[in-house]
């Protein structure tokens, strides 16, 4: 026996202990893979995401944030509370957009928070979020972010400027404040407030003003204007039988955004099988029913029934002369309307009547003050108040204090301190937060000329910044912000209900928030954000006269991120009195172009400017990436001759650029020219877009200054709104001529668009059908208190939302094979179920009458529906699956998702969502041009005109161009969210030559990277083209970033030359499993009889994809198939014993047994995993579509 | 024949002879065809000015190759016009134009012997040659195209750790299996073919580096009746297994288009439309070939017009069927009322922004090929070097315009555009440039025409024994 063990070497350097040789040992992938990466493209990634190795050394400072790479991986020693490695941890917290506050759970790993997602107990998120927050954790990343306080004219620590402000205040004090001036974006922070209302009582003459760029001034002064005080509108959509939306994008982009589209939406998710209990929408009678008047072809206008596009100008006449119609006395005159929207008037003000109380009208933020006081007036008139509207007091800060006004303005306010500043009466300017008047103040402030006088006059400006911006430049003190998600602080919802904010990092940068910047000038010697908070919080503890101890309460409240009881209360305010508006017409001048400037979908008004994530989403409607541009319709760029131009080779019609094109636009660039100002943009032609009209999207033309705004070429990404913007038109620019103002310089440039084809080419991707031929197709049984609704004859499927006629002849053996369809359910049960017993129903059809009735609907009437059935299990889900061990596979379940396109409204969010979650890499607008964007859900959108009958016919490029430029009007627009459709027999897996994507026994359709070696034969066999390849090294490898910290560790990051997609977040499904499998037998889990034996119940709606838990609209749905098959079980000493009847539906499969669902493509025969809802109408019958041609679905 | 295979009375060597089936020209012997032929190898003639222009052109564009393909190990795919629709471009249109022009040679040598064409003969070695080079040229495709190229050995069924094979349904993987295959096959076919030349080349090398060389791969052919008797049987073998080679490497090649459910590629016609095609390529690229052997070495009176005719009619049949190939597309494609195949079709010759494409297909594979029915254009060198551009121009734009397809698929949000970069021309301007490469120094150093099959095709009384021994021996 051999007393000593020899040490045994690999290698020479081994054994000598070689610096290669620990190389090699740290190298993730020592050969091949990291050879190949390539440094030019890496260099081209990193300036993309805004990557510099100085943040590096910065992150250096902080030893708990170095790159996990390049830290050492010591086991804890004594293990922190709450942290287990790999396992996230939850904080509630709040992202604010506007001063208005978002509740989120921010996903942290080991003190890196990686994803957001809505906090459901906030009313503005209930657990949905809007795509700006989805990208909230690149921003902390943000390797441009500043890194150091700075000081122009020499070095600067934050003490130092502490210092520096102590003097300013006490110099101030004696002038009782009258020097100082502060600007902050729109606040609602009660802790600010309160800091404010300090310093200002210290200071009493000094002047702070709220500006923000898109801000809701116009609302706020028409509530003014309407009632005499400023009060918060806020809506209850989900009251609503009746919604006008004029303009309003309240599905996306307004404070209560998200809430809004969870509320409007689940009117519009129509089903047979109704359930309320369970949120499952709403029976085809109850359907809400939406107009949308627009300028932009918005995602409302996608959704709403009827849709028309108008110049600003005349949305507001058409709300005047329905205001008139519904006998609203004074209101002042309209201007001219097309013939079109007249013959609206009538039909809506009668609809909207006809719903007393149910009814509501939205008005779009940027609309006149004149429109939103006609709109208070028109929902007075309908009773919506206290029923859909909903008044309370402002939520902004100081909105009903002595300076109101001046917070109303804020562009009015910034007019007065430009003033003062070239007046030399400004001692010292603050600049908090997110305010970039250099950039966005209106431009004939020539705030920078201001900002340059008060340095002339070495006046000091202080600049509170996440990034060094075009203000920051003028400022000689720079203070480095922190991110929202490395602070304390609280934030007031659209409705008044505060949420905090808690820090799920320590700042990277060491920044500093406006509430420590508030607290230095009030000479605080502590500057614990905490205690801050806590101050306030506490006051209203004590003022509240809450229960308990203060702590307990504070504990709850930092747990569930909410504060209870501080939602503003509605209050009354009076009949609004339209006696202080202006008389004269809204100015509608024939072929007079109006600009309508709107926040961008992605980067908002510039602030998320180097946010990758952001710039690569592409923008709901356009699918724009990277760029604004000049959006106007067809007809408008006709009349600019930006318009088609017919290509020879091909055939192919161009609109205006390359039209087939996928991601790559070449479009026309037009200059113009207003007051001396002159800016130039590129032309982006949208289909629906009101003619005569353009909207020019604010946020880009930046100051290049940050690797991701300055673009490719350095010089900065798209082109500045601003520059043509002022403070008479703030928001609507009209009076335009082309020719004189307008005109195409000839000169072309390439725009990032994703998808080039707007029509379906009658293959009905995107389906849609109304309600009336939804009923006309059923038969309504009534129970008194409830109806159930049966389809006629043997179909099990409306013919709307049936294959392509092409396919027609064999749709109901298409929908047999559409995974949880009603045929397919029965065709499993004929096949694999119990055999039918003699003389009793075949058990197909009982399984058949399931589809829609058992498990689902129960009466309140006593009466019993639901009967019990043996289910019957798939057993060729053991088949589909590689993994030889079948015995012990205890992979039974079946995921599925439905996305229900009535209720899409394609804002994007999910794209957004799946970038966070999947650690998808952003790749740059080049390789966006090349058609090569990497995301794993996009947003399909498609226009139809009447001519093509909704998109059922083929038309010659010339004639399409042609008919969507004459018929902008009846221009109908269909958004549709694409995700890998998972498919059971999936095209791309029988391609593969190495097995690289393959089922797994649950039914997904699984893609190996390891495995793949790159011969993207699946790509081209997708029929969905849902997979994405890499191309170059898109993915950072680099470990001297930041960058690196935002991905979520449970999701490979992918090398160059290998394909990619969406996995129906796999990752999730697994841990659901994993932690399933862990509290098998526990008290919390309930166990199951399964094919597969006894097994823990994974619940419905347990797993949420990332796109799911996302999206606001609720449109998308995931779970399992087989969860109806199981059956509850109890542990009775050792063995367990049935408890119960099978569980009932899991949602998914609800929405599957819809009669609306359909499967995209299923005519190929994929069967695909995902499936689809038709989108149904509600159209009003008095007022004719535009579309009313047979077959218009 | 009923003449003796074997004439004692064999004529002095001195004596020359005319072959009447205008197979070969000018009065020969077995010792001019052995000198014409085996001179060039043995350096006794000057290289001629074109050879040295035609592969000086070859090596230029072959540097291209090669910084093409390191520039592409070293970026990635994304240096090629790849995008998300088009996920295949130029480098498949190139594998599958050079596999299909490598089929006539194969062709030739198998078939042909087997249906005893004497006029393979002159045309078989070099056309095996071709045969070797372009399937060369055409595996640097599918390998460079992958993602992953260091990984190209998982396409292997070996035993391994991963416990892994290839997925056998996929025609990738049946690509990799045919196409080895027949490389291998033709090769060794070549080979065999060689080894008497070696032997006569060997027997008559003046240089030291000769004798070895060509001794070396002569394996120690003695020309005994043995070695005459075991040669023959391993030719018509290898005869034998060329032969289902020919259709089946191209029908794997079209099964890489057929088996998807791609709009246009799933279709059932491509494997004989494939084969087709292939042949109809391969003789072309047979006539630009001969065109320079026959002008840099004077070899008409072995390659005579009789051979050039003869291609130009082959090419004249394949071509028919091609077309009535493009026929069928159309016709299944309208007959078989799917949505997708025929609005693809529609996008495809009208409304697509290929569709120029499309007709340039059209016109230089079917249309201007019909000028060969006229014995004019078959019987002029220009004319018929000029078709056969038209065919190879034509045959190039046929996989592209297959390739392009992709762009317009089943779901119309995602159509989009395919555009080669730089980098996919350099790719095969190079794989052209190595072809060229590669032919000349064949040309040069190896015998471009079987000896030992020529002067078996003289006439018995010239001391050959009127067509090949392997032919007439199998009878």
């Amino acid at each position: 026996m051999r007393k000593h063990e020899q040490e045994q070497w690999q290698s020479l350097d081994q054994y000598f202990g070689t610096p290669a040789f620990h190389q090699t040992l740290k190298d993730e992938f020592p050969e091949d893979a990291a050879e190949w990466l390539d440094p030019v493209t890496r260099r081209r990634f990193l300036q993309l995401s805004g990557a510099s190795i100085a943040l590096a050394t910065a992150v250096g400072c902080n030893p708990s944030l170095k790159p996990m790479s390049e830290q050492k991986a010591l086991q804890y020693v004594k293990k922190p509370e709450q942290i287990t490695t790999g396992v996230p941890l939850f904080f509630a917290s709040t992202i604010t957009l506007g001063g208005f506050g978002l509740g989120i759970l921010g996903k942290s790993y080991q003190g890196r928070p990686v994803k957001v997602e809505g906090n459901p107990s906030h009313p503005a998120s209930l657990g949905s979020t809007d795509l700006y927050t989805q990208a909230a954790t690149l921003g902390v990343y943000d390797p441009d972010r500043a890194k150091t306080c700075l000081n122009r004219n020499g070095t600067a620590t934050w003490d130092k400027v502490k210092g520096t402000l102590t003097q300013i205040v006490d110099a101030q004090r004696a002038k009782r404040g009258a020097g100082l001036r502060i600007v902050t974006e729109a606040v609602t922070s009660p802790t600010f407030a309160g800091l404010m209302d300090e310093l200002q009582k210290t200071l009493p003459e000094m002047k702070w003003i709220q500006y923000e760029a898109c801000g809701l001034e116009n609302a706020t002064k028409g509530a003014r204007l309407a009632f005499g005080k400023y009060v918060s509108t806020s809506y209850k959509l989900g009251e609503a039988d009746v919604i006008l939306s004029a303009d309003a994008d309240f599905l996306c982009s307004s404070p209560g955004g998200v809430r809004y589209t969870r509320d409007a939406m689940a009117r519009r998710k129509v089903r047979i099988t109704n359930d309320a209990k369970r949120r499952d929408g709403v029976a085809p009678d109850a359907m809400s029913r939406i107009y949308s008047v627009e300028s932009m072809t918005s995602g409302v206008g996608a959704v709403a029934d009827h849709r028309l596009p108008l110049k600003p100008t005349e949305i507001e006449s058409l709300l005047r002369e329905i205001a008139k119609e519904l006998g609203i006395q004074g209101v002042p005159a309209a201007g001219p309307l097309p013939e079109n929207a007249k013959a609206w008037v009538k039909p809506v003000a009668k609809d909207l009547a006809s719903r007393s109380g149910k009814a509501v009208v939205v008005v779009g933020d940027h609309l006149s003050d004149t429109a939103h006081a006609v709109g208070h007036a028109i929902n007075h008139k309908l009773g919506a108040v206290g029923k859909t509207v909903v008044y309370t007091d402002p939520v902004q800060v100081g909105m009903n204090g002595p300076n109101a006004d001046r917070f109303a303005d804020g562009a009015a306010a910034l007019k007065v301190l430009t003033d003062e500043m070239k007046a030399g009466t400004v001692d010292a300017l603050l600049l908090l937060g997110n305010v970039n008047p250099v950039y966005s103040a209106p431009a004939d402030l020539d705030f920078a000329a201001a900002m340059k006088a008060m340095n002339e006059q070495k006046k000091p400006c202080f600049r509170l910044s996440s990034h060094e911006d075009e203000t920051s430049l003028y400022c000689e003190w720079f203070i480095n912000e922190a991110h929202q998600l490395e602070m304390w602080g609280d934030a007031r919802a659209y409705d008044g209900t505060v949420s905090l904010q808690q820090p799920m990092i320590a700042s990277i940068v060491d920044g500093k928030s406006t509430l420590e910047v508030l607290s230095a000038l009030l000479l605080k010697p502590n500057n614990d954000l905490l205690a801050m908070v806590q101050a306030t919080w506490q006051a209203h503890f004590t003022e509240k006269k809450l229960e308990g101890s203060f702590d307990d309460w504070w504990f709850k409240v930092v747990e569930s991120g909410v504060i209870e009881g501080t939602t503003f209360p509605a209050i009354t305010v009076g009949e609004p009195k339209l006696t202080d508006l202006p008389t004269t017409a809204p100015a509608t001048v024939k072929d007079e172009i109006e600009i309508v400037f709107r926040p961008d979908p992605t980067i908002y008004d510039g602030r998320f400017a180097n946010n990758g994530w952001l710039q690569e989403v592409p923008k709901p409607m356009t699918s724009l990436t990277w760029d604004n541009a000049l959006i106007m319709s067809p007809a408008t760029a006709d009349k600019l001759q930006c318009g088609m131009t017919f290509n020879w080779f091909g055939g192919e019609a161009n609109f205006g650029y390359r039209g087939g094109e996928h991601g790559n636009m070449i479009s026309q660039i037009v200059e113009i020219k207003v007051e001396g100002r002159t800016v130039e943009a590129a032309v982006f032609i949208l289909p629906g877009h009101a003619d005569d009209c353009i909207t020019f999207h604010l946020g880009y033309g930046r100051f290049p200054k940050g690797a991701v705004q300055a673009g490719e070429d350095g010089k900065g990404l798209g082109f500045n709104a601003n520059l043509i913007r002022t403070s008479k038109a703030r928001h609507v620019l009209g009076g335009l001529r082309i020719g004189s103002n307008l005109t195409k310089t000839g000169r072309k440039y390439h725009l990032g668009c994703v998808q080039g084809q707007v029509s379906m080419e009658g293959r009905r991707p995107a389906r849609h059908g109304t309600v009336a031929e939804m009923t006309a197709a059923m038969t309504v049984v009534d129970h008194g208190n409830h109806k159930h609704y049966h389809m006629k004859g043997d179909s099990h499927a409306f013919d709307f939302a049936n294959n392509p006629n092409s396919a027609a002849a064999e749709r109901e053996i298409l929908r047999t094979f559409l995974p949880g369809t009603p045929e397919e359910r029965s065709r499993l049960a004929m096949q694999y179920g119990p055999k039918p017993e003699p003389g009793t129903h075949p058990e197909f059809a009982h399984i058949r009458d399931a589809g829609y009735v058992d498990n689902v609907a129960h009466g309140d009437d006593g009466e019993e529906h639901a009967r019990e059935h043996k289910h019957a299990h798939d057993p060729r889900l053991i088949n589909l699956t590689l993994i030889a061990d079948h015995e012990n596979n205890k992979l039974y379940r079946r995921w599925a998702m439905a996305i229900d396109l009535g209720a899409c409204v394609g804002c994007t969010a999910c794209v957004a969502a799946c970038v966070a979650e999947n650690n998808i890499p952003v790749i740059g607008k080049t390789e966006v041009t090349r058609g090569r964007i990497m995301h794993w859900i996009r947003i399909d959108r498609y226009f139809a005109t009447p001519a093509e009958h909704g998109g059922t016919e083929k038309q010659d490029m010339v004639a399409r161009w042609k008919s969507l430029a004459d018929n902008t009007a009846a221009v109908e627009s269909f958004v549709m969210p694409l995700p890998c459709q998972q498919c059971e027999k999936a095209p791309c897996e029988v391609v593969c030559p190495v097995a690289a994507t393959v089922h797994s026994a649950d039914g997904l359709n699984s893609m190996v990277y390891n495995r793949c070696v790159g011969t993207r034969y699946c790509a081209n066999n997708c029929p969905y083209k849902v997979r994405r390849f890499n191309f170059l090294q898109y993915a950072n490898y680099s470990t001297g970033t930041s960058l690196n910290l935002v991905n979520n560790p449970d999701v490979t990051v992918r090398t160059r030359g290998v394909m990619e997609k969406c996995t129906y977040c796999v990752q999730r499904i697994r841990n659901a499993e994993i932690e399933a499998e862990r509290e098998c037998d526990t008290p919390g889990r309930q166990m199951v009889r399964t094919p597969m034996g006894i097994r823990p119940l994974i619940y419905d709606g347990e797993i949420k994809t990332a796109c799911q838990a996302a999206c606001p609209a609720g449109a998308i749905s995931f779970g399992d198939l087989n969860y109806d098959q199981y059956v509850p079980v109890v542990k009775q000493g050792e063995k367990y014993v049935d408890a119960g009847r099978h569980n009932g539906f899991s949602e998914v499969s609800r929405w599957k047994l819809e009669p609306t669902g359909y499967g995209v493509l299923a005519d190929l025969n994929t069967m695909p995993r995902t499936s689809y809802l038709a989108a149904i109408k509600n159209p009003n019958p008095e007022l004719a579509p535009p579309t009313a041609v047979k077959g218009s679905h | 024949m009923a003449q003796v295979l074997f004439a004692p009375d064999a004529p002095p060597e001195h004596t020359v002879y005319t072959d009447d089936e205008q197979l070969i020209g000018g009065e020969q012997n077995l010792v001019t065809i052995g000198e014409k032929i085996g001179n060039v190898c043995l350096g006794e003639i000057t290289t001629p000015k074109g050879w040295w222009m035609c592969f000086l052109f070859g090596f230029t564009l072959l540097q291209g190759l090669v910084v093409a393909v390191a520039y592409l190990f070293y970026m990635g795919l994304g240096i090629w016009g790849l995008n998300s629709p088009v996920f295949w471009g130029l480098a498949i249109v190139n594998f599958v134009w050079w596999i299909g022009i490598g089929h006539a040679g194969t062709l030739i040598s198998a078939i042909l012997l087997l249906m005893h064409q004497k006029w393979r003969t002159s045309l078989n070695r070099f056309a095996e040659a071709m045969t070797i080079f372009a399937v060369m040229c055409a595996g640097i495709f599918p390998l460079i195209h992958m993602g992953r190229p260091w990984l190209a050995y998982w396409l292997f069924p070996f035993p391994n750790n991963f416990a892994m094979w290839p997925q056998f349904r996929s025609p990738l993987a049946w690509d990799v299996f045919a196409v080895s295959t027949y490389f291998t096959v033709s090769l060794l076919f070549w080979y065999v073919g060689l080894v008497p030349d070696f032997a006569y080349l060997r027997d008559h090398a003046k240089t030291r580096i000769q004798k070895l060389a060509y001794g070396f791969f002569a394996l120690g052919w003695r020309g005994s009746a043995i070695h005459w008797r075991r040669y023959e049987k391993l030719y018509l073998l290898l005869a034998g297994i060329g032969t289902p080679l020919v259709f089946s490497v191209h029908t794997i090649v079209s099964f890489d288009f057929a088996v998807s459910i791609v709009p246009l590629w799933h279709a059932t016609i491509f494997p004989p439309f494939f084969v087709a095609g292939a042949i109809f390529a391969g003789f072309a690229m047979v006539i630009w070939l001969a065109v320079p052997l026959r002008h840099f070495y004077g070899m008409t009176d072995l390659i005579t017009m009789k051979h050039m005719e003869l291609c130009g009619k082959v090419m004249l049949g394949t071509g028919l069927l091609v077309s009535y190939g493009y026929f069928c597309e159309l016709w299944f494609a309208w007959y078989g009322q799917s949505e997708y195949e025929w609005g693809t079709t529609l996008q495809r010759i009208w409304y697509g922004p290929y569709a120029w494409a499309y007709w340039m297909l059209i016109l230089t594979n079917t249309l201007i090929p019909q000028l060969l029915w006229h014995p004019y254009f078959r019987k002029s060198e220009f004319w018929l070097f000029t078709l056969a551009g038209s065919v190879h121009i034509g045959m190039w734009f046929e996989r592209y315009v297959i390739v392009t397809t992709l762009s317009r698929d089943q779901l119309p949000s995602s159509w989009g555009r395919y555009q080669p970069t730089i980098w996919d021309y350099m790719t095969f301007l190079g794989t052209i440039g190595f072809f060229i490469t590669m032919f000349f120094l064949f040309v040069r150093f190896l015998p471009m025409i079987s000896i030992t099959e020529m002067r078996e095709l003289l006439p018995l009384k010239a001391g050959g024994r009127g067509g090949h021994a392997v032919m007439e021996n199998a009878k």
